[in-house]
C-alpha cells in the first residue's frame, strides 16, 4: 500500500484547501457554518488517526497496572478489534473509580482521577481548539 | 422555513388567517437565519394596510435532522407565561401548532431590535456591571410561583429527589453510550460525594447561556431560546452560563464578577450565602450541562449506530471534550475547598 503522504497529512490538506479555496466562495450562512464545521472535524481527525491506537494502548497499559489485572492483547491491530479490546478495559476504569468514591479514600480517588485526567488530556489534543461555528 | 422563494407566501397566508382585520398583507422580505442548531429559523418583514411588522419564525426541523427533540407547544407557552410576568423575552405572537401553514411545526415571535449579547461582547462592547444585569435576569424567571407556570411542566417531587435524578442523569447517560465514558461515571461520583445545600426548585431555562441573550438600549438583558425549560434547581441555570462561557467567552461570572453576582441574586431571590455562592457556582457548571451532555452524546451515538448522519452530531462531540476538562479541572480544585467548608460546619 502506499503509506505517504499519511492519512493525518491528507486530512489536514484536504481542511486547509476547504478552507481557502471553497470558504471565501460561500455565501450561503448554513452553509458556511457546516464548512466551519467540516474544517474542524477534519483536523480532529488529522490528530486522531495519528495517534488512537497509541494513546488506546498507552491507556490500557496505565488501567491495568492500576487495577491489577492482565488486559491481554486486541484480536488484532485493526481498530475495531482495538477499539472493542480498549472499551472492555475501560470499564474496569469506570469501576475503580466509582469503588474509589464509594469508599471515600482520598488517595485511591486521586490515582484513579490521574487515569481520567489522562483520557481528558488525550481527548484535547485530538480537539485541539474549539470555535462554536454558528453560534451568537 | 429554510425555502426563502416559498415562505413569504405562507407567511402572508397564514396571518390572513391569525389576523383577519388587517388588509393588503405582503412579506416584503424573509431571511433564513442561524443562531442555534436546533431549530429552523426565519425572519419576516411584514407590511400591511394597518402598519409593519418585524416577526421571528421558530420552527421544527424536518424528521430525523433534529439535534434535539422539543415540544414547541411547551416553548410557546412557557416564552407567553414568562413575558405576560414581565420577563424580558420577546413576546409570542401566532403558534402553528399543525405546521399547515409554515410548513412545519412553529412559533412565531416578535423580533428584538436589541443586540445579540455574543457579537456585542467579542467586539469589544463594555461587559461593566453586565454581571449584575445577568443576575436580573436570572431572577426575572427563578422568582415566578410554580403555580404561574404551564401545567406541562412536570413537577419533581422535592429536592433530594431531584438532585439525585440530575446526578443520576450522568450516569444513565454513560449506560445508554455506544461505549463506556468513565469520566462520566467520575463526575457523577463526584457530584454525589460533594452535595450542595437544598433550595426551592424554580422554572429553569435550561440553556441560558451569552447565545441565547440580547442585550437592550437601557442596558438589560433580554433571554431567547426557552426550548429546554423544565423545572429544577434555579443555580442550573447559573453553572450553565459559566460553563458555556468557558467556551464562548466572556464569562461574566469570573473571578471578577461572580461575587457580585451572587449578592445580587441572592438579594432578589431571598436564598441564602450556602446556598448561592462561587463554589455552588462552580458545583452547577458541572451539574448544569448534564442535559445538554446527554443530548450531545445521543446524537454521537446515533450516528455511531448508522441512525443519523447530522455533521452536528459529530461536530458538538468536541464540547463534551471541551467540557471534560472543564469538569475534571472544576472538581479537583473545588475538593479542597468543599472539604474545609464542610470541617467549619
Amino acid at each position: 500500500m502506499l503509506s505517504k503522504p499519511t492519512s493525518d497529512q491528507m486530512l489536514i490538506g484536504i481542511a486547509r484547501d476547504l478552507r481557502e479555496q471553497v470558504l471565501p466562495h460561500l455565501t450561503d450562512q448554513p452553509a458556511v457554518v457546516v464548512m466551519g464545521m467540516i474544517d474542524q472535524i477534519l483536523r480532529n481527525l488529522s490528530v486522531r488517526v495519528a495517534n488512537e491506537i497509541e494513546w488506546m494502548h498507552e491507556e490500557v497499559a496505565a488501567i491495568a497496572a492500576m487495577a491489577g489485572r492482565d488486559p491481554g492483547s486486541p484480536q488484532s491491530l485493526q481498530l475495531q478489534h482495538v477499539v472493542e479490546w480498549y472499551g472492555s478495559v475501560s470499564r474496569w476504569l469506570s469501576a475503580g473509580v466509582e469503588a474509589a468514591y464509594a469508599g471515600g479514600d482520598q488517595a485511591e480517588i486521586d490515582k484513579w482521577r490521574a487515569l481520567i485526567e489522562a483520557r481528558s488530556a488525550h481527548e484535547q489534543a485530538i480537539m485541539g481548539s474549539l470555535d462554536l461555528v454558528g453560534r451568537g | 422555513m429554510n425555502n426563502p422563494d416559498e415562505m413569504p407566501a405562507r407567511i402572508a397566508a397564514f396571518l390572513a388567517e391569525q389576523e383577519p382585520e388587517w388588509r393588503d398583507i405582503e412579506v416584503v422580505a424573509y431571511e433564513v437565519m442561524t443562531g442555534g442548531y436546533s431549530r429552523l429559523l426565519g425572519k419576516a418583514h411584514v407590511r400591511h394596510a394597518e402598519g409593519e411588522e418585524v416577526l421571528v419564525l421558530r420552527g421544527d426541523p424536518p424528521p430525523g435532522r433534529a439535534l434535539v427533540d422539543t415540544d414547541r407547544g411547551q416553548e410557546f407557552e412557557v416564552i407567553t407565561t414568562v413575558s405576560e410576568h414581565g420577563v424580558r423575552t420577546p413576546r409570542t405572537r401566532y403558534f402553528d401548532d399543525a405546521g399547515l401553514h409554515l410548513g412545519t411545526r412553529a412559533l412565531v415571535i416578535e423580533y428584538t431590535a436589541s443586540d445579540s449579547f455574543l457579537p456585542y461582547a467579542t467586539g469589544g462592547g463594555s461587559l461593566e456591571g453586565l454581571n449584575i444585569k445577568l443576575a436580573d435576569a436570572l431572577a426575572s424567571y427563578h422568582r415566578l410561583p410554580l403555580s404561574s407556570l404551564p401545567a406541562r411542566l412536570e413537577r419533581p417531587a422535592d429536592w433530594n429527589t431531584y438532585i439525585g435524578h440530575r446526578i443520576d442523569e450522568w450516569r444513565r447517560t454513560a449506560d445508554a453510550h455506544v461505549e463506556d465514558l468513565p469520566i462520566l461515571r467520575y463526575v457523577a461520583a463526584w457530584l454525589d460525594a460533594h452535595r450542595p445545600p437544598e433550595v426551592p426548585l424554580t422554572l429553569i431555562h435550561g440553556d441560558l447561556q451569552s447565545a441565547n441573550l440580547m442585550l437592550a438600549a437601557d442596558g438589560h438583558f433580554e433571554i431567547l431560546d426557552w426550548e429546554l425549560a423544565s423545572i429544577g434547581d434555579p443555580r442550573e441555570d447559573i453553572g450553565y452560563f459559566k460553563a458555556v462561557a468557558q467556551i464562548a467567552p466572556p464569562d461574566l461570572l469570573d473571578d471578577a464578577g461572580v461575587m457580585g453576582f451572587c449578592e445580587r441574586y441572592r438579594e432578589l431571590t431571598g436564598l441564602d450565602e450556602a446556598q448561592v455562592n462561587p463554589v455552588t457556582v462552580a458545583y452547577f457548571l458541572i451539574l448544569g450541562v448534564v442535559g445538554t451532555v446527554r443530548r450531545l452524546l445521543e446524537g454521537g451515538a446515533a450516528y455511531s449506530r448508522d441512525e443519523n448522519t447530522l455533521l452536528a452530531s459529530l461536530f458538538n462531540l468536541n464540547s463534551v471534550v471541551f467540557g471534560s476538562g472543564v469538569w475534571i479541572g472544576a472538581s479537583k480544585q473545588l475538593e479542597p475547598i468543599l472539604a474545609a467548608m464542610k470541617g467549619a460546619m
